[in-house]
């Protein structure tokens, strides 16, 4: 196991200021309709530079309608959003300005393209920053190598003819190439295929790691969330349910089930392993801490 | 609040159950009742009439039980479409719509007369009328109550190869898609946004807007086409045969009485047709 990464909770985080302060937001739907519906109520979330914030919940729960805030997408009618010191309620913020600070990748991207040209639906952003040309190739470029779509052999294929993996690394890509210093992911890795799964997530680890973004990620894939996060937000119906550092979260059992959600698989091993009555290390998260905690008890029986 | 809330303002194409008298009503009496309101809308060319139509509308809105602030905010998207088509009367019709009234304002080359003037009044009243009578139809129909009362009322055509049940399906999906576009074009809006868009601005720079839909209606057309391909691979996955031999799992109830409210608005449609309203 040596090499296996360290799970987060160890990882060191020069924890920065807030770049993002979400301060008792409330939001509701189809206001003064009939079809009126709360969807946030008095949620507070803060996010510094350079962590991984991960957003729990289950359908339903607000995630999708809290993310919106973070670029600026939706402006907060109660509450108080703070993004790199811009006040999203002033009527003054250039929205745009946000939008290119904090990128926002929707579930399900690869819809969202529409150049028959994979380069040039990566470039439609930066195009619309009004960038000069060889500034925009550049970033095409980086955003395409960075994701693991090699610009030169990508960059003239057909949208269409890319693969569903390729195809999400491509609607990425797109978002990445406006170099965002914050990138809000939404279930980035639903509906593919488990060896593109794998790829794309040790893609964003990447950008983590050696580019330094600060990640918010939106997920019900827990195994996911432990492996990438620093620390977590469980919403229930609009409101933070649980908060918290990943292995403080993931390691009260008894809370999380009463949310609706289940730890990653590692961790119910260990707590099980645990409720047997067995000494091993409680604070696992991924396989390959789960595996060290169970060669250590083996090693210490034998 | 949100510049992206598209499907807030959409009033056509909802179904909002109060259940007032028009809720329970038989969708057949209902729809003849709808079209002969339009008729009426459509023929009236009075100041007066239209006033007359403008209260019926509200009046109808109210029997609904709707909220008038409701039905009022389906005007809000058609709003500068509404100016556009005024502006675009005041100036450009000159002398050449009804020579003989009077020029009530004269400046250059535009001369607007006061026959202009009343037509871009009726126009925007017209506009609005419609608006209202088809709202108060959808918001208390059913698509199911829809669809079966077209095709009834299709029936007695049937022996001239009409294809009523066709065409009431046919009306059906359009309407049921009406929402599900609007939610996936704002959703396609705010994709695009977030990766440096210049989308959303104010409902007034139509030129502006107009340019930057091209991103999001390329992604929605194929959006369409995938539903409707979808649709077709789910109703054949369920044995989907036309309308020959096939019964229905809601049957249309209604008492004569209901048949009254066509007949009133039959009754109203003449009325305005003879009424001797000069302006």
């Amino acid at each position: 196991m040596t090499g296996a990464r360290q799970a987060n909770g160890s990882r060191e985080v020069q924890a920065g200021s807030p770049l993002i302060e979400v301060t008792d937001l409330w939001h509701t739907y189809m206001a003064g309709t009939p079809f009126e519906h709360t969807a946030l109520r008095g949620v507070s979330v803060e996010v510094r530079a350079g962590e991984v914030v991960g957003i729990l919940g289950r359908t339903g729960s607000g995630k999708s309608t809290l993310i919106q805030y973070l670029n600026g997408l939706l402006r907060p009618a109660r509450g108080r959003v703070v993004v790199d010191g811009h006040d999203l309620a002033s009527p003054r913020t250039d929205l745009r300005a946000v939008r290119q600070r904090v990128g926002l990748v929707f579930q399900d991207p690869e819809t969202q393209m529409f150049e028959p040209l994979v380069g040039d639906d990566v470039a439609y952003g930066p195009r619309q920053l009004r960038l000069p040309m060889d500034e925009i190739r550049a970033r095409v470029r980086w955003a395409m190598d960075t994701v693991g779509l090699p610009f030169e052999r990508f960059k003239d294929r057909y949208t269409f003819s890319l693969s569903g993996g390729e195809m999400r690394k491509a609607a990425l890509a797109g978002v990445l190439a406006i170099r965002p210093r914050v990138l809000v992911l939404d279930e980035p890795t639903s509906g593919l295929d488990p060896g593109a799964r794998a790829e794309l997530r040790r893609r964003i680890q990447d950008l983590r790691d050696r580019e330094g973004l600060t990640l918010v990620l939106v997920s019900h894939d827990m195994e996911e969330v432990a492996r990438l996060s620093d620390r977590l937000y469980v919403l229930q119906d609009g409101v933070v349910a649980a908060a918290g550092s990943t292995r403080e979260v993931f390691g009260d059992a008894a809370r999380l089930a009463a949310l609706g959600l289940a730890p990653p698989e590692p961790v119910q091993v260990v707590q099980r392993l645990r409720a047997l009555g067995m000494a091993v290390r409680p604070d696992a998260l991924t396989v390959e801490e789960a595996g060290d905690a169970v060669a250590a008890l083996l090693g210490a029986r034998v | 609040m949100s510049e992206f809330e598209l499907l807030r303002n959409i009033t056509i194409g909802q179904y909002l159950p109060t259940g007032s008298y028009l809720h329970r009503m038989d969708p057949r009496a209902k729809i003849v009742a709808t079209l002969l309101l339009v008729g009426a809308v459509s023929f009236t060319p009075t100041l007066t009439g239209n006033a007359l139509l403008i209260a019926v509308c509200l009046g109808i809105v109210a029997f609904g039980r709707i909220p008038m602030s409701y039905a009022l905010r389906g005007i809000l998207p058609a709003m500068p479409v509404l100016v556009i088509l005024a502006v675009m009367q005041l100036l450009f019709f000159g002398r050449a719509y009804d020579p003989s009234s009077p020029v009530v304002f004269h400046w250059g080359w535009i001369v607007v007369t006061a026959a202009v003037v009343r037509l871009v009044i009726v126009s925007a009243a017209r506009f609005v009328e419609l608006l209202f009578v088809t709202s108060v139809f959808t918001l208390t129909t059913t698509t199911t109550e829809l669809t079966h009362g077209i095709e009834s009322l299709l029936r007695p055509l049937r022996r001239f190869r009409v294809p009523g049940h066709e065409l009431a399906l046919v009306v059906t999906i359009a309407i049921r898609f009406v929402p599900t576009l609007a939610l996936e074009a704002e959703r396609l809006m705010k994709a695009q946004a977030s990766r440096g868009g210049r989308i959303g601005g104010s409902r007034w720079q139509f030129v502006e807007r107009t340019r930057q839909m091209l991103p999001v209606l390329v992604p929605l057309f194929t959006f369409a086409l995938r539903r409707g391909e979808e649709l077709i691979v789910a109703m054949e996955a369920r044995a989907y045969t036309g309308g020959a031999g096939r019964t229905s799992y809601m049957v249309l109830r209604g008492s004569p009485v209901d048949w009254l409210v066509p007949v009133a608005a039959l009754l109203f449609l003449v009325a305005m047709l003879r009424a001797p309203f000069s302006v």
